[in-house]
């Protein structure tokens, strides 16, 4: 099938394309230079915003984790259901929606490829059924490898060739897509309830610190040539304080930047960017993160901005959701998995008059205006940890309307707006930043080639949002952008219209996509796992593995290592 | 007023939040007649089910006439106007009220009154299980207003009780008063096991026998009244139990000694 | 003959997967690593009277009918249904179970698998408080401390203590099977003695087993792994244990509640609780926050006595209270080998893991208002679909009355008590042996399911059979939709 979205406003900030009047085509898929008119579906964009498909870095949409937490809350669900249709399947929000829900929710909004950032190996088959299950978009998923015990044990010997080989080994094995490192050291410290509290801190039982695995796996991630970078959630996550041990874990990589590329990712930069010695006296670091990384390019980081609403949080970080279960006295859910990884699950309501909520709220939207270039700092919710990702319309008003902004700012804790400098903050999002922060520079940070812009050979993966950049202005109408951003007018993924004025027109699942990782020298691995296998798991080798079986349809990425 | 009665008995579950005083309110006759309600996995219309007669211009009265056991949720969300209802009625009746009344000359089903805010909901005969009490997973339990059952209601009633009052003329099932914070619950009959367990905050008050009291209360004092409300005391005495002390709770359970001898070792630690 | 190894054992929620089988002539012919009930089932189920071709209905007899008419008839019974039930799901693949939602969406019906029969209650508590849980070679490689509450793997989940709790070898905790192989012998030789006294008509037959320690015994001051019994009786589990607490009958609530109040602290007014004596619990108490990682498992005996899903509210707050001191996780222990898959898939695609009504179009749950039995005994439904269970066997009698009183479909590979009351039956293929598919370890951990034979010829997979059906079923709904 052959698509022409004629006359939108284009931006597409990968090519420099900024709010050009022009037409896209789509053929066999993919975005060719151009169609003949006659043989094609026409679509009229004229006055309309056109932008690449949206795409997410960070979103827990599918796995044990994401769950257990749907498990957990009945409650959540009654409030938001979803209606059987003759296209959609039935199903329930509100902050962990079930997986068709989930699929149709990011399409209405134009999102058309997903991340999900957590994935225990040993259970990544149930991450995959899941993710096979999400209609809609294009997805993978990160493995959770940061306290692999055979991650640990490689760093501890030193022998970063043979971890890179493990992890090629495993990417292939778990069908992942990036290295994530959740508070390093800690989750291991958690197998007997205890924690890390510094990068220098040893990990107990190996004789490793978080500094190591950090600057390992990003020496391992060069080595393999992954698209992505390691993907991190810093020690001392959610803790007052936190953002000296942040700046600590940023400078640590600053020597491994040999290019001007980026050498990790740091994710919810909003949960790991606190002052103060604890909650009573907690305010904003998110100016001195912000001058740091203002003056360094080695990093790319995501918001975790905080919306005020009942959530649910979800993170590998056993030992902060015992924090926050201990905070609050919720439900809590602990899930350690053996020699991986661990988790949990504490619901959460962000109040806007709880002081430290609000400027949590403050400090998300300081760190996206503060750090200047908008190729560094993206767009996410943590969905579901800050709030579903069906609030990013709310984010992108704040983003472009200062108006928007001090309209929530008066209505949160008063001592909040003296915790932050938001309110001193003058900087309004373009359009063109806000493709850059939700879809551009997403895209380019995770190294997917066909994502995330419109040039020719990209994947026919198109948003069209009801917005005309000549007629509107933006801060002021801040409400008409946030209604444009929650219903898209037109949905296209691989070319074909999935949804219309907010409403799916038709169901249609996308690839999960994965690493197939090359090394040089033949994998000698299975055969050592094979005779560990049994000591460190309590499943069989062979049955460790997700086969295609679990995969609806895939798109594998095929990598050459340096090793 | 409106009159509702059945034209048959139901078998499949009848989800019929619509019958409501402020869903019927500026209405016809045909408007209410074609309010949507579900009959197992059809839908219907409400003149489907009941023969609707229109007595008065104000719709702020509804009678219902006949068993209606298979009908769910009626008085949804009702802030005015009055129910009344000859026969039984089904589960989750009056369920987020917030104000008005309702009476039921007969039986009720389960979860009356579920995370109700506020209004009057009068039971002639019997409550089912989790009078009052949240749905699964949740902790928002009665907010606010008043039940009365004149006769005896089942198992994990007022669990999560924030405020408000229930008041029980027959007996109530064990686990009465679950992790209940505030508010009264009163029983003037026999109470089942584990009343209280994991409360913080509130009271119970026995009048009748209570099956056993958890080893994780403590005996406080004895006490000769206990006030219900504004309007109401109880004579007893009462030994006063703190609790749960698993929870480290505050709550108050008052078991009536005349009625329970077997608590009288609890005495001796006075 | 071939060897086929990595096996996963399709029996019980341990789902062991280090089976290796000898097959031979499409036989399986010889079992290796499995447990008894394992062996039973790899081999004995082709000793079952197995039905190759469905039956149908006919002036009140069962009769051999085709696919399709078989097929037709079911999906007419559905499209027709007000409100029918489809239950079971169980032991079935969840390949087959993602299908089984889709019929339920499908049809407007409620969707329950048999957790409402066994650990339901488990599901509720986990939804009141959470769950503090791991993995099971978390325990394997750490767990100090076990207690079985309620549960008796001995005979249940005969190989759950040798794969990974105290029989295990771990990277932090080692082996103790040594030291219990003996007790276990001395204790099997006792229960024989026992046995035999029975049937022998010896009036007051001499007591040979020592009756409850009042006070934990010296070796729980021993290193190394240590494990505790709770339950209403001695069971095979607890003759090994290094400490067995008799609880009385539906006290379990009263014993978890005080301890909970000794963990913080608290002192207690009585002397004993559920009929041990309060020092003793406060032994207890101490070695569960000594320990340096402990795991409470629990079964039917907790989930079923007085109290239900409260019982699991508090044990699991007992947990979290004890995180406040040192490492725990508590786990139920789940029964059919893929019951947690069946609670994994129904949530993963409708929010909630059973009892979901999908009668107005979205699904919605209120365990007591949607649970299959409550719906039997309150005569509401119109029809029903069962696959891999047997409900007539288990369900109270009165839900049974109403069930084959209306029209019944049945899924199974074997003729059981509810497939001889059906309307419609349908053969199928053994899951876990005659065909694959993927199943749910009782702590979430998935694994695959092998096809290690071929089905008879002409017997389909679950999977298949509701595909079928749900295509007819669209067909008819299609029709219904354009006469309207
Ligand atoms: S313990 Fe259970 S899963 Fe393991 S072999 Fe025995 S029956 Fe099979
Ligand atoms: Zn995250």
């Amino acid at each position: 099938m052959e698509l022409l979205i004629k006359n939108g406003f284009v931006f597409d900030p990968i090519n420099g394309i900024n709010s050009e009047k022009m037409d896209i085509a789509i053929k066999n898929g993919k975005i060719v230079d151009s169609i003949q008119e006659k043989n094609a579906k026409v679509i009229d964009a004229s006055g309309l915003t056109v932008m690449p498909g949206g795409v997410d870095i960070h979103s827990h949409i599918a796995g044990g984790e994401v769950n257990a937490g749907r498990l957990l809350r009945p409650e959540d669900h009654v409030k938001d259901v979803e209606r059987k249709t003759a296209i959609t399947r039935s199903g329930v929000g509100y902050s962990i929606p079930s997986t068709f829900t989930t699929g149709y929710r990011y399409s209405r909004m134009g999102y058309t490829t997903i991340m999900n950032p957590s994935m225990s190996p040993l259970e990544a088959k149930h991450t995959h059924e899941e993710l096979s299950d999400i209609p809609m978009v294009d997805k993978a998923s990160y493995p959770l490898l940061g306290d692999w015990w055979f991650v640990l044990e490689y760093l501890q010997k030193g022998d970063l060739e043979e971890c890179a080989r493990h992890i090629a080994w495993m990417m292939e094995t778990v069908k992942g897509y990036a290295i994530k490192i959740v508070n390093p050291g800690g989750l291991e410290s958690w197998g007997f309830g205890r924690n890390v509290h510094s990068i220098d801190d040893r990990v107990p039982g190996f004789d490793v610190t978080p500094r190591e695995i950090i600057c390992g796996l990003c020496k391992v991630n060069k080595m393999l040539n992954l698209p992505h970078t390691i993907h991190l959630h810093t020690n001392n996550l959610g803790v007052p304080g936190n953002y000296a041990t942040t700046l600590e874990t940023m400078k640590c990589l600053e020597d491994l930047a040999g290019d001007d590329k980026p050498v990790a990712h740091i994710t919810h930069l909003q949960f790991s960017s606190y002052k103060g010695r604890d909650w009573r006296t907690m305010k904003s670091g998110a100016e001195e993160i912000a001058n740091y990384v203002n003056n360094h390019s080695h990093l790319t980081m995501d918001m975790g901005q905080v919306i005020f609403t009942d959530t649910t949080t979800m993170t590998a970080d056993g030992p902060f959701q015992f924090n926050l279960y201990n905070l609050t006295g919720h439900k809590w859910v602990n899930h350690d998995v053996e020699t991986e990884t661990s988790g949990g699950i504490v619901p959460f309501r962000y109040r806007r008059k709880n002081v430290v909520n609000a400027t949590q709220w403050s400090i998300g939207l300081e760190l996206a205006l503060l750090i200047k270039d908008p190729w560094k700092i993206f767009l996410t919710t943590d969905h579901p940890n800050g709030g579903p990702f069906t609030a990013y319309p709310k984010i992108i008003a704040w983003l472009i309307s200062k108006k928007a902004r001090m309209a929530t700012l008066k209505r949160t804790h008063p001592k909040a707006i003296k915790r932050s400098i938001l309110s001193s903050i003058d900087r309004e999002m373009s359009l063109y930043e806000i493709a850059v922060v939700t879809r551009g520079g997403t895209s380019k940070a995770l190294g997917l080639k066909h994502k995330g812009h419109l040039g020719v050979g990209a994947d026919g993966d198109v948003a069209i949002y009801d917005l005309n950049p000549e007629s509107i202005d933006l801060p002021t109408d801040y409400k008409v952008v946030r209604k444009a951003f929650s219903r898209a007018k037109y949905t296209i993924k691989g070319g074909q219209v999935l949804v219309k004025d907010g409403e799916v027109l038709q169901e249609m699942y996308g690839k999960t996509m994965w690493l197939n990782v090359e090394t040089d020298e033949p994998c000698r691995i299975p055969e050592e796992m094979k005779t560990k296998f049994r000591d460190y798991w309590t499943v069989e080798f062979d049955n460790y593995p997700v086969s295609d079986h679990y995969l609806r349809s895939q798109s594998p990425i095929t990598v050459k290592a340096s090793i | 007023m409106i009159v509702l009665t059945p034209l048959r008995k139901f078998q499949f579950p009848v989800m019929a939040e619509c019958i409501s005083p402020d869903v019927f309110q500026g209405k016809s006759r045909d408007e209410i007649a074609s309010l949507t309600v579900y009959e197992g996995n059809r839908r219907k219309k409400l003149g489907n089910l009941f023969k609707i007669e229109k007595e008065s211009a104000e719709n702020l009265k509804i009678t219902i006439k006949g068993d209606v056991n298979e009908v769910r949720r009626i008085g949804s969300g009702m802030k005015s106007g009055e129910i009344m209802v000859f026969g039984n009625v089904g589960m989750h009746l009056g369920h987020k009220m917030e104000g008005g009344k309702i009476t039921v000359h007969g039986d009720v089903d389960g979860w009356a009154g579920s995370e109700m805010k506020g209004g009057l909901i009068e039971i002639q005969g019997n409550a089912g299980n989790y009078l009052a009490s949240p749905y699964r997973g949740s902790s928002v339990g009665m907010r606010g207003g008043r039940i009365v059952v004149s006769g005896n209601i089942g198992t994990d009633s007022g669990a999560s009780m924030q405020k408000g009052v229930i008041k029980i003329h027959g007996k109530a099932g064990h686990f009465l008063g679950f992790r209940m914070r505030g508010g009264v619950i009163h029983v003037e009959k026999d109470v089942g096991d584990r009343a209280g367990a994991c409360m913080t905050g509130g009271k119970i008050v026995v009048s009748g026998s209570l099956e056993s009291i958890l080893p994780t209360f403590t005996i406080d004092k004895m006490k000769p009244k206990v006030k219900i409300d504004q309007n109401e005391k109880v004579t007893g005495p009462f030994y006063v139990f703190l609790g749960d002390r698993s929870e480290n709770g505050k709550g108050k359970l008052f078991a009536s000694k005349a009625a329970n001898p077997h608590l009288s070792s609890f005495e001796k630690l006075l | 003959m071939t060897i086929v190894k990595s096996v996963t054992c399709p029996v019980c929620g341990c789902l062991c997967d280090d089976i290796e089988l000898v097959v031979e002539d499409g036989k399986v012919e010889e079992v290796k690593n499995g447990c008894a009930i394992c062996e039973s089932k790899f081999i004995g189920y082709r000793g079952e009277h197995r039905v190759l071709k469905p039956k149908i209905r006919q002036n009140g007899k069962l009769v051999d009918t085709t696919l399709q008419e078989a097929v037709k008839k079911s999906a007419e019974i559905l499209a027709n249904a007000n409100y029918p039930i489809l239950y079971g799901w169980s032991s079935t693949s969840c390949e087959a179970q993602r299908v089984g939602v889709e019929l339920a969406e499908e049809v407007g019906g409620v969707l329950d698998n048999t957790a409402v029969v066994c650990h339901g209650p488990s599901i509720l508590g986990i939804q009141e408080v959470g769950i503090p849980s791991c993995t099971l070679g978390q325990v394997r490689h750490r767990a100090d401390l076990v207690i079985y509450w309620g549960c008796d793997p001995w005979s249940a989940h005969p190989r759950h203590v040798e794969r990974y709790t105290t029989f295990a070898e771990g990277r932090f905790e080692g082996s103790e099977w040594k030291g219990y192989l003996q007790k276990f012998k001395a204790a099997a030789g006792r229960k024989k003695i026992k046995r035999v006294m029975k049937q022998a008509p010896v009036k007051n037959p001499p007591s040979i087993e020592p009756v409850t320690p009042s006070e934990p015994p010296q070796k729980m001051k021993k290193d190394g792994r240590k494990l505790i019994v709770v339950d209403v009786r001695r069971t095979m589990t607890a003759e090994v244990a290094d400490y067995f607490i008799q609880v009385e009958p539906n006290k379990d609530y009263e014993l978890m509640e005080a301890l909970r109040a000794l963990v913080r602290d608290q002192e207690l007014d009585v002397n004993s609780v559920a009929g041990i004596s309060v020092e003793c619990l406060e032994e207890l108490v101490d070695i569960m926050i000594g320990c340096n990682f402990g795991i409470i498992f629990f079964g039917l005996g907790l989930t079923m006595s007085a109290g239900k899903f409260r019982n699991i509210d508090v044990a699991i707050s007992l947990t979290r209270d004890l995180n406040m001191r040192t490492k725990f996780a508590i786990m139920p222990m789940r029964g059919h080998f893929n019951v947690t898959g069946s609670n994994t898939v129904f949530t993963w695609q409708t929010g909630y893991p059973f009892g979901v009504d999908f009668s107005l179009g979205y699904p919605r749950y209120n365990p007591g208002e949607t649970t299959s039995v409550d719906v039997l005994l309150r005569r509401e439904s119109d029809a029903a679909l069962v696959i891999a269970s047997d409900p007539v066997a288990n369900f109270p009698k009165k839900a049974v009355q109403h069930l084959v009183k209306n029209p019944l479909i049945v899924i199974d590979p074997h003729m059981n008590a509810t497939s001889l009351m059906a309307d419609v039956v349908f053969p199928s293929a053994f899951v876990g042996i005659e065909v694959g598919g993927t199943a749910y370890r009782m702590d979430h951990v998935p694994l695959p399911l092998k096809k290690v034979v071929d089905p008879p010829e002409g017997v389909l997979s679950d999977k298949e059979i509701l595909n079928r059906i749900l295509e007819e079923t669209r067909k008819i709904k299609l029709k219904q939709v354009e006469a309207a």
